[in-house]
């Protein structure tokens, strides 16, 4: 609930956690005053261009936010408006309901750093959200940066908000794949974001039983390259894999994007984002999923062989880490958890994932934002989990508040 | 299980439920006490923290490098060492248990 814009914003220094905390702001309708933002950097000081970008989106699916700079972009004041989403009048009415959002050339995270984050916000959106990534720096790749892959956040994300309630009209459409380009930077991919179940409140979510890993479902995607690269990486993969679960890796290849060379004649085009990549999703038999994500360096000299084993030791990984939610996904559902009815929800989590960084300011910047803390209990059932209890705050859809 | 979770026995929930709200370590610090001195093991996640040891005296000269430890969705595994470790027999069979097909006999399904 927006309280009134005269309270003074809440302070919090350093580039880290900064989408969490812009999502955190927008959904509390806290102002927040972010500063210290890389200013020791003497060749890089300030926002990072797909920092700027992520702002630029927030606007763009607000009304009412007031951003401010500070002259180097070393300081940020954020004062959120209402989550409108695709609404009419907005600039969405010119493409048909559909907000394009580009990414500029400069941008070295996945486009995956975007649409997590934008995930949180859209049940809390006024209108459906229906948004296209376009521009050369869309990456759908997993990327060096540590963001993991389109397909990841469509098919180990994205069902994480069926548990919420929150299922209906849930779209992430690849219309064009992308590797990370030359020295990690751009892409020229293309992704349509349709969020189409808005919610008042998301239910309360007791998550206490992991099940077993049944099955693994994968994607091996290759952009520019031969297919033969996909059979490898699979094959690799499945050497791992098989002796624990039905595996079966799909096999996406397409062409590299074109985009307007800067060097050389006008007119001329050249290819970007060339590369390959798999990301493995494990879903256990209570509905638990767990990923991975490897892809080529843009570098290159990786065999294909090696990216599809690596991947599957990190799916190995992260199964033996445990809990109900990967660290991947813990972001997404104890937010969400966060924002539900004023009662208490459990979610059991790995030792691990529970004791790492980002969880761990996630739980301070929440208490920050006004949530009551977290109470952590071991689990019963013996396997090393910890119990998280999370208090909602019943923030919840101001857009769709009735009474 | 045993061998992994054995070694995690120190790390007690409540401790971390304690040391959690605590303002004044970050969350690196509450992280390393948390473990205590069991740095032995050399997890993926010391290894984190001791890039970012590293980064803190190398800012001033190799940003561009330090611009890699920002909000990691994966965090960096040296798959060398996770490849040995999932390699071993006795971890595998721990972590069959976490599967379905736990009563099947290894490549059944091939």
């Amino acid at each position: 609930m927006p309280e009134p814009s005269s309270t003074s914003p809440l302070r919090f220094t350093g580039h880290k956690y900064l989408t969490q905390r812009l999502v955190l702001s927008t959904l509390t309708g806290r102002p927040i005053r972010i500063s210290g933002i890389r200013s020791s950097s003497p060749t890089q000081p300030g926002l990072a261009p797909h920092e700027v970008s992520f702002l630029r989106l927030l606007d763009t699916i607000t009304n009412g936010t007031i951003i401010e700079f500070s002259y180097t972009g070393t300081t940020v004041v954020y004062k959120p408006g209402l989550i409108t989403g695709s609404a009419a009048g907005y600039g969405a009415a010119s493409h048909g309901g559909v907000l394009r959002h580009e990414l500029p050339k400069e941008c070295n995270r996945g486009i995956s750093w975007f649409l997590i984050p934008l995930c949180m916000l859209a049940p809390f959106s006024k209108q459906q959200l229906n948004i296209v990534f376009t521009g050369p720096g869309v990456i759908t790749s997993a990327t060096q940066t540590g963001d993991v892959s389109v397909d990841t956040v469509r098919t180990a994300i994205l069902p994480l908000y069926t548990q919420f309630g929150i299922q209906n009209n849930i779209e992430l459409r690849i219309l064009r794949r992308s590797c990370s380009g030359p020295g990690g930077r751009g892409g020229g991919g293309e992704v349509q974001l349709v969020f189409g179940h808005q919610v008042r409140l998301p239910k309360t979510l007791h998550l206490l039983n992991a099940g077993r890993v049944k099955k693994v479902r994968g994607v091996a995607y290759a952009t520019g390259v031969a297919a033969s690269n996909n059979a490898r990486m699979i094959e690799a993969a499945r050497g791992v894999l098989n002796q624990f679960a039905d595996t079966y890796i799909f096999s996406d290849v397409s062409s590299a994007p074109l985009l307007p060379s800067e060097k050389g004649p006008p007119g001329v085009k050249r290819k970007v984002g060339i590369g390959f990549g798999i990301s493995l999703v494990a879903e256990s038999s209570t509905g638990a999923v767990y990923s991975a994500d490897v892809a080529s360096p843009p570098s290159g000299g990786e065999p294909p062989e090696d990216i599809g084993r690596q991947c599957a030791y990190q799916l190995l990984e992260v199964i033996s880490k445990g809990g109900c939610v990967s660290s991947i996904g813990a972001n997404t559902v104890l937010t969400l958890m966060a924002m539900g009815s004023e009662d208490v929800g459990r979610l059991q989590l790995g030792r691990d994932v529970v004791g790492s960084e980002d969880i761990l300011m996630l739980g301070r910047d929440l208490r920050g934002f006004g949530a009551s803390g977290w109470g952590l209990r071991d689990a019963d059932d013996g396997e090393g989990d910890i119990v998280v209890s999370v208090v909602g705050r019943g923030v919840g859809n101001v857009g769709r508040k009735i009474a | 299980a045993q061998k992994m979770h054995g070694r995690r026995r120190p790390y007690r929930t409540a401790e971390l439920a304690r040391l959690m709200y605590d303002e004044s370590l970050t969350p690196a610090q509450i992280l390393r006490r948390w473990r205590g001195d069991q740095n032995a093991g050399a997890t993926d996640m010391d290894e984190e923290n001791e890039a970012e040891e590293d980064e803190f005296f190398r800012k001033a000269k190799d940003d561009t490098a330090s611009d890699d430890y920002e909000d990691r969705a994966i965090p960096q595994y040296d798959y060398r060492v996770l490849e040995r470790k999932w390699t071993e027999e006795e971890n595998l069979e721990d972590l069959r248990q976490r599967f379905a097909s736990a009563n099947l006999s290894s490549g059944a399904n091939a």
